[in-house]
């Protein structure tokens, strides 16, 4: 979980939603808006951190917003050109932040990153994808909703091994995850900038305590899991 | 009192025209007939314009093969009898599809019964033989009789009739059909041209027989003059008329100047009638070749949403076509190299052009207007509710609308893009895995294998199959036949037939699996 704050541009089609959601999750939001209503929508809603009114083409006014190096900047601004924009001067104003944007239309998610954005989400691509799952693979579709609806079946987890687990300095060959009724789907290697590998790719690895796994399950089977590898030995049913 | 012997006739008549009526039989009967023979979208009418195609061909053929050679016997038989036959039965089928003769007898009577008139059953039948009749003498009656009449040998000058069977191509070949289409969507302009051609082609045959009757030995009568006026006329010229003197040159100049007219006028009333037909003639056999196929897509507009879903398959899994509104929008699906045709799939004739009925027929409604999409998905579903939805819903509000207009499948694009929003700013690590796995990137792909008879994986363990080799995760199984979807299943579950494993990996090692699978002994 990212430590930093989120700040928020844009309260709108995309941004109501979301925005709300994080601090649902416990996410510290700070909203800047640029339109009147949105800023008023904002202000009725006491949970944002804080909210600010502010012309976003305007560089001098995004410099005196408080952003701090460890803040995610997250760009919904309605107006597909406007967010380019913006990205594009975040980007120039906060080099080392990371900058997440959505695409609302299939020739911005270039521009966006072109402009500097760390993350595109791609709403297009997502939703096509979607329909072509409904149509060729039904099951694939039904596993994947259970991620997404509301009762949230399944779910994605990142597991630290914690110190003197029975998993340190095991080779992930030889640990039967089946056996915690999970599904190991790769970890993140925290020397190469935190990226992301596939088991699937053919990893092969000595676990050590500190090392981030990652695994898909349903939740309580994931509780289940983080609770059992805290022993130094694999509890015995 | 006894009834009259006619009475008693006219009595029987009506009483079994009523029960034939009745009779589901006998509508069954004439349904599927004039199914089998009018209907376009029937998908076995396909194999009887094959068959008559071919026995219009051959017999032709065999006719003129017959001219200069002998011929077998049973050719000579198989033409008399059996072609013939065909088409004798073929033109009764017509004639009797061409009206429904006991339907009509038996309202008429009903309304005379009604309004308390006494029925005459013969008037009804003269009416209804009067419209037999007008069918007969339609020109695709007459071209269908005429056909028939070549087997008839005692007369060798029926044998001109031949033609008549090559005229019945017509009926049966598409594009001859639709170039007399478009000729008939221009008979004003042709029949103008047609009675011009005969005006002046007369005029200056009485000039020239006038003028030359005496002089050129080459007129002789009014019908040399009409002759050389039409073959003049029509910039032909044999030459084996020509005229002799000055005058009579002077209107051979006058016509032939008057012929190139007509002839550049009437090339451009055809080319300008095809031209307009064009598109809709393009559009046709988009729909028809598509109606072709037992299972296709259709997508409702070429908005943002359809582009992006066809980028990502190619090629295509299914057959589809695209209806969107706006002509330029079509011109550039066109133009990306998609089959789109200019239709509004709100409207209820859209759809019934369609083969719903014998096809399965998924409609994609990706427009970001709900409205427009909730009033498509109701039409789909008034056509024929069998029609298996797929809708974009811009809110999580608006679901229960749309599953009352009967979609079967919502996607809320918003929705997942705000999941992946969310889970990109909480767990920015895992993000990438995630959205591999939306997304369907080659690295990660969730694909189904289905167990096909005689696969190597049947009656095999899941715990057998060392899938760390293929570098693939099993991420659960369908079971045919509890339906159950086992998520991350025990080693001791058996792979039992039509099963499907759902897998993720790289499409590679996927693709190699599968091959695998299919195989009697693979090597798992």
């Amino acid at each position: 979980m990212s430590r930093g704050r989120i700040i928020f541009f844009g309260y709108g089609k995309f941004g109501y939603s979301i925005a709300n959601e994080l601090v649902e999750k416990g996410a510290e939001v700070l909203l800047i808006v640029e339109d009147e209503l949105e800023y008023q929508s904002s202000l009725k809603d006491s949970r944002f951190k804080r909210s600010f009114l502010i012309d976003v083409t305007d560089d001098d006014k995004l410099k005196t917003l408080p952003i701090e190096l460890e803040d995610q900047l997250v760009c919904l601004m309605d107006d597909d050109h406007l967010n380019v924009f913006l990205v594009l001067s975040l980007k120039a104003l906060f080099p080392r932040n990371r900058i997440l944007a959505l695409s609302d239309s299939i020739h911005a998610t270039r521009k966006l990153k072109m402009a500097g954005a760390s993350q595109v989400i791609d709403l297009y691509s997502i939703s096509a994808n979607r329909i072509h799952n409904i149509l060729n693979k039904p099951i694939a579709t039904h596993f994947l909703e259970g991620f997404l609806d509301s009762k949230h079946e399944y779910s994605f987890r990142e597991i630290e091994i914690p110190k003197g687990s029975f998993l340190h300095e095991k080779n992930l060959d030889t640990i039967d995850f089946r056996h915690y009724k999970i599904i190991f789907i790769g970890m993140i290697d925290t020397e190469l900038a935190n990226s992301f590998i596939f088991v699937t790719t053919g990893l092969e690895h000595k676990l050590d305590s500190g090392d981030i796994i990652v695994c898909i399950g349903k939740d309580e089977d994931l509780d289940n899991f983080e609770d059992l590898i805290s022993y130094q030995e694999e509890p015995k049913e | 009192m006894k009834s009259s012997l006619k009475e008693r006739i006219e009595s029987s008549i009506l009483q079994r025209i009523l029960r034939l009526n009745q009779s589901t039989f006998y509508n069954n009967l004439r349904f599927r007939v004039n199914e089998l023979l009018e209907n376009k979208k029937n998908p076995y009418k396909r194999f009887l314009d094959y068959f008559i195609i071919f026995l219009i061909l051959s017999s032709v053929f065999i006719l003129i093969y017959e001219v200069n050679h002998k011929i077998p016997k049973w050719l000579d038989y198989y033409d008399i009898y059996f072609v013939s036959l065909i088409f004798f039965i073929e033109y009764l089928l017509r004639l009797w599809l061409s009206s429904n003769l006991m339907s009509d007898i038996s309202k008429e009577y009903q309304q005379s019964i009604a309004i308390g008139k006494p029925f005459n059953i013969w008037k009804s039948l003269r009416a209804g033989l009067k419209k037999k009749f007008s069918y007969m003498i339609t020109p695709a009656a007459i071209i269908d009789f005429l056909a028939i009449l070549p087997a008839y040998r005692p007369l060798r000058v029926f044998r001109i009739f031949v033609l008549f069977r090559f005229l019945k191509l017509l009926r049966y070949t598409r594009s001859i059909n639709q170039f007399v289409e478009v000729l008939a969507s221009k008979r004003f302009e042709l029949l103008t041209l047609l009675g011009l051609l005969f005006f002046v082609t007369l005029t200056g045959a009485i000039a020239i027989y006038i003028l030359e009757d005496m002089r050129n030995p080459n007129i002789k009568n009014i019908f040399d003059a009409i002759y050389w006026s039409l073959v003049t006329i029509t910039t032909v010229g044999y030459g084996d008329i020509a005229p002799i003197s000055d005058m009579g040159r002077v209107i051979a100049m006058a016509i032939i100047l008057f012929g190139i007219a007509m002839i550049s006028f009437g090339t451009s009333v055809i080319v300008s009638a095809f031209s307009e037909k064009l598109n809709e003639l393009k559009e046709e056999r988009i729909i028809e070749e598509i109606n072709k196929n037992r299972e296709f897509l259709i997508v409702c507009g070429y908005g943002q949403m359809t582009k992006m879903f066809f980028r990502q398959s190619k090629p295509l899994y299914h057959s589809y076509i695209i209806l969107e509104k706006d002509s330029q929008k079509v011109q550039e699906a066109i133009h990306d190299g998609y089959d789109a045709i200019v239709d509004d799939a709100s409207r209820h004739e859209t759809l019934r052009r369609f083969n719903i009925k014998g096809a399965k027929v998924t409609l994609l409604c990706m427009s970001h207007d709900d409205i427009e999409n909730i009033y498509i998905i109701l039409n789909a579903k008034s056509v024929d509710p069998r029609i298996r939805v797929i809708a974009r819903a811009s809110s999580p509000k608006l679901i229960s609308k749309y599953e009352r207009a009967g979609a079967e499948h919502i996607l809320l694009p918003n929705q997942v893009a705000g999941t992946m929003m969310v889970t990109a700013i909480l767990n920015p690590t895992i993000y990438k895995a995630i959205y591999a796995i939306f997304t369907g990137q080659n690295v990660a792909l969730i694909d189904e294998i289905k167990v096909v008879e005689y696969s190597y994986l049947i009656k095999k363990e899941i715990g057998s199959i060392d899938l760390k080799k293929y570098k693939l995760i099993l991420i659960g199984i369908k079971k045919e036949i509890t339906k159950e979807f086992i998520f991350n299943p025990e080693d001791d579950v058996t792979i039992e037939e039509k099963d499907i494993l759902l897998l993720m990996g790289h499409k590679a090692n996927i693709s190699y699996f599968r091959e695998k699978s299919l195989s009697k002994n693979g090597d798992l």
